[in-house]
């Protein structure tokens, strides 16, 4: 991380690139001033949210801008920010006529609770900390919203005292600064922190019906904190009932919009409370300031933390599962490209004939024209031919491209006949080397099935392969026999079979053949079969064996039909 | 006499190219979808040469050198494959293959492989008529005459042959001119030549 500390050092003022990030070579510069900015406005806010008439400030939120900005930042980085905030402190805390040795010993206090709660963060999870696992959402809860506010809050309150400012007691201070500062924590920083590690194209690539919720989700919790925070209370009797009125949309958002959706929310019901309140409305409203910035604070944090850890364990969760299904993708494409990849030298010879029609079309129309000798009528056949060559090589090709494309799973009706009419295509060249001739007994008008055109694709050709492996050694080249049925099954599901007429298999055998890494092939890798399995499940369908000893091994697909599949 | 280079390949795009092609150098061609259209179809006695595809469904190349050596049909073989096995192409060409050419060939490999296997057909038809011819004389000797006749190839002298035979030297002379005309030779060294060809050929390689 440290490896070029020249460049951030020696940092020119000014961007050197668009698009900063806090990166290993950034200019630190246009960061820092951001920070500063940032720090300034937070103060202000900070300022706003003050009850009056006594200056008890609910939320400080300077020090939570400071502390995300420390943890997006690389270590060495720190000085850089910290220094840049300091003129920012100066210009807001000047403003309100506060003593210099009170300003400049706040700076110490919030400068020092950002770094305690950064430095001790830093300690447990690698820059930079994300809140994207329970572990470093914990480590975040407990370094920056719990440690560092309580430690600087001691010395803060010590300094308070020391310079002699103000008349309130030491503990009175280090319990209000304590809570308004978590509480700041606990709002800013984590939106800080999740809005700053969004993707962009993956904002942009969202649905408007993803907008259109989160639209919705956000007016919904506006109004709801506006009628429940920010509304008179005529009597002094507070339904409880009303403090869990924005829960819904907190879990709302928490459910769909992860980390970075639920700190908005609690940003915004933060802010719709500590406004109503401050402005005497709400049912926080009535009883001593002290009291009331109080029980606000601790129904904000303990609506807070639960809300931030929902929505990480369940974004945590969701990114598991991501992974799986990624990993199962990538094994389901490794294993069709060996398939294909055994399947080269039929493929080669698929091309080469074409290729050699081309060729031999060409060079006889050379010859023909070179000698004067060529009738256009003769000319025009020869070029038509060449014409269909190329197209029968061009669609070998198209087949092998899908084949060899590794994408997402895409659901669409498709014809089983034609499936299997691309997957003989495929290895057409394959089943001609080795002898094997093919009975296709396709069932005409079949219901159309919903599935993955390739997946499917892979499994036939699964099978297809099994059979003529099955086949290859012990039976004579003119009994190598390859039966392909398709019919049409109770409920308008298909069914597609393939029999060989290899040796078959044993119970035994079969009560193993699904499983991962079982083989019976001196080279295979024993996946075929279990990734067939697991493709024909996802598509609600059955993939099964039978075989009758000595008369040869078949599988049956059956799939559901477009309609009984319910999409 | 007509020669035809007979092509078989189930490919009938790659079929009707290869006939083109041999076409556009002056052959003759006939086009056969399948080698069993082949044998259903062709003249064995139009000389020429068989240029196909190792590999098709059905009857595959190999299976139909060896019906064509059945049927005692030595019409030469050119084999085109898209797949070169070391083990197809030995056999093919321990079956009698002229030449083994890989998808794709050069243009001039093949004309020359399809000129040497025309070649090879006209010096063994050629062959086949001389026998042909040879025998038919055979068969208008007089069993004595033909008594005679192995013996004079067998470089005996007269003398020696009326010993075995038990007759008169003068009686060996009638009969060995007798037979000389009826053969229609001149001279001892052609009458030896003509009697080497109809022995009968040497025993086929054996089939791998």
């Amino acid at each position: 991380m440290d490896s070029h500390p020249a460049s951030s050092a020696g940092a020119a003022p000014g961007l050197t690139h668009p698009g900063w990030r806090f990166g290993a070579r950034t200019t630190w510069a246009a960061p820092a001033l951001l920070v500063a900015v940032g720090y300034y406005f937070a103060a202000r806010v900070g300022f706003a949210f003050t009850l009056q008439p006594y200056p008890i400030s609910t939320l400080w939120p300077p020090n939570a801008l400071l502390l995300a900005a420390l943890l997006l930042a690389p270590t060495r980085a720190w000085w850089w920010l910290l220094a840049a905030v300091l003129p920012a402190h100066l210009l807001v805390e000047l403003q309100s006529g506060v003593p210099v040795a009170m300003v400049l010993g706040w700076y110490v206090s919030n400068c020092s609770e950002a770094l305690i709660g950064a430095g001790l963060a830093r300690a447990f999870v690698p820059w930079p900390l994300r809140l994207d696992s329970l572990r470093s959402a914990g480590i975040f809860l407990f370094c920056g919203a719990l440690a560092g506010p309580v430690v600087s809050s001691f010395l803060d309150a010590a300094l308070v005292s020391l310079v002699g400012f103000g008349e309130r007691g030491y503990w009175d201070l280090v319990g209000t600064r304590i809570f308004s500062n978590t509480l700041a924590a606990l709002t800013v920083a984590p939106l800080i922190l999740t809005l700053a590690s969004i993707q962009i194209p993956r904002l942009r690539a969202a649905r408007t019906a993803r907008y259109a919720e989160a639209t919705a989700l956000f007016v919904g919790l506006g109004v709801t904190c506006m009628m429940v925070f920010n509304l008179p209370q005529f009597d002094n009797h507070t339904e409880p009932a009303l403090f869990y009125a924005p829960l819904p949309f907190l879990v709302w958002a928490a459910l769909r919009f992860g980390p970075a959706g639920t700190a908005s929310a609690i940003a915004v019901l933060v802010v719709a409370t500590i406004f109503g309140t401050v402005n005497g409305l709400g049912p926080f409203a009535g009883s001593t300031p002290q009291e009331t910035v109080r029980e606000m604070q601790l129904f904000l944090t303990a609506v807070a933390v639960p809300m931030l850890l929902l929505a990480v364990v369940l974004d945590e969760r969701a990114r598991v599962e991501l992974d799986a299904r990624e990993q199962r993708l990538q094994l389901t494409h490794l294993s069709r490209v060996a398939m294909l990849g055994e399947l080269s030298g039929g493929i080669a010879h698929e091309l080469n004939q074409p290729l050699t029609a081309i060729l031999s079309n060409a060079q006889a129309a050379l010859h023909l024209v070179g000698n004067k000798s060529a009738h256009p009528d003769i000319l025009m056949e020869i070029l038509r031919d060449i014409i269909a060559a190329d197209q029968r090589a061009g669609e070998v090709i198209r087949r092998l491209r899908t084949l060899f494309k590794r994408g997402e799973t895409q659901f669409q009706p498709l014809d089983a006949n034609e499936l299997i009419h691309e997957v003989l295509g495929i290895v057409h060249g394959d089943l001609v080397t080795r002898s094997v001739e093919v009975v296709s007994e396709l069932a005409a008008a079949l219901p159309k099935i919903h599935g993955d055109r390739v997946e499917l694709e892979q499994v036939m050709l699964n099978l297809v392969v099994n059979a003529c492996d099955a086949m290859g050694g012990g039976v004579a080249p003119e009994q190598r026999r390859l039966t392909v049925r398709t019919r049409a099954v109770e409920d308008g599901a298909v069914q597609i079979s393939f029999s060989d007429c290899g040796p078959g298999f044993t119970p035994e055998q079969y009560a193993r053949l699904f499983e991962p890494f079982y083989t019976t092939k001196p080279r295979g890798l024993g996946l075929g079969l279990s990734i067939s399995r697991a493709i024909i499940r996802t598509h609600h369908g059955r993939l099964w064996g039978s075989s009758a000893p000595g008369k040869g091994a078949s599988f049956h697909i059956v799939l559901p039909a477009l309609a009984a599949n319910g999409r | 006499m007509k020669v035809c280079v007979s092509v078989i390949d189930d490919d009938t795009l790659v079929l009707r190219s290869l006939g083109r092609l041999l076409q556009s150098h002056g052959f003759e061609v006939q086009t056969f979808s399948s080698p069993q259209a082949f044998l259903e179809r062709h003249d064995s006695d139009v000389p020429g040469c068989i240029v196909m595809d190792l590999s098709m469904p059905g009857l595959n190349g190999l299976e139909l050198q060896q019906a064509l050596a059945h049927a005692a049909d030595r019409r030469p073989v050119v084999f085109i494959s898209g797949r070169s096995s070391v083990e197809a192409s030995v056999r093919a060409m321990k079956a009698g293959a002229v030449d083994f050419l890989t998808k794709p060939f050069d243009e001039a490999d093949l004309v020359a492989a399809v000129r040497a296997a025309l070649e090879k057909d006209r010096a063994s038809r050629e062959g086949l008529a001389e026998r042909a011819s040879v025998n038919f004389r055979l068969a208008t000797l007089t069993p004595r005459e033909r008594d005679v006749l192995s013996r004079v190839v067998a470089g005996k002298l007269n003398k020696q042959i009326a010993a075995e035979l038990g007759t008169a030297e003068k009686t060996v002379k009638v009969h060995r001119a007798r037979m000389m005309r009826k053969m229609q030779f001149d001279s001892l060294a052609e009458l030896v030549r003509a009697w080497t060809v109809t022995q009968p050929p040497p025993p086929a390689p054996p089939q791998a």
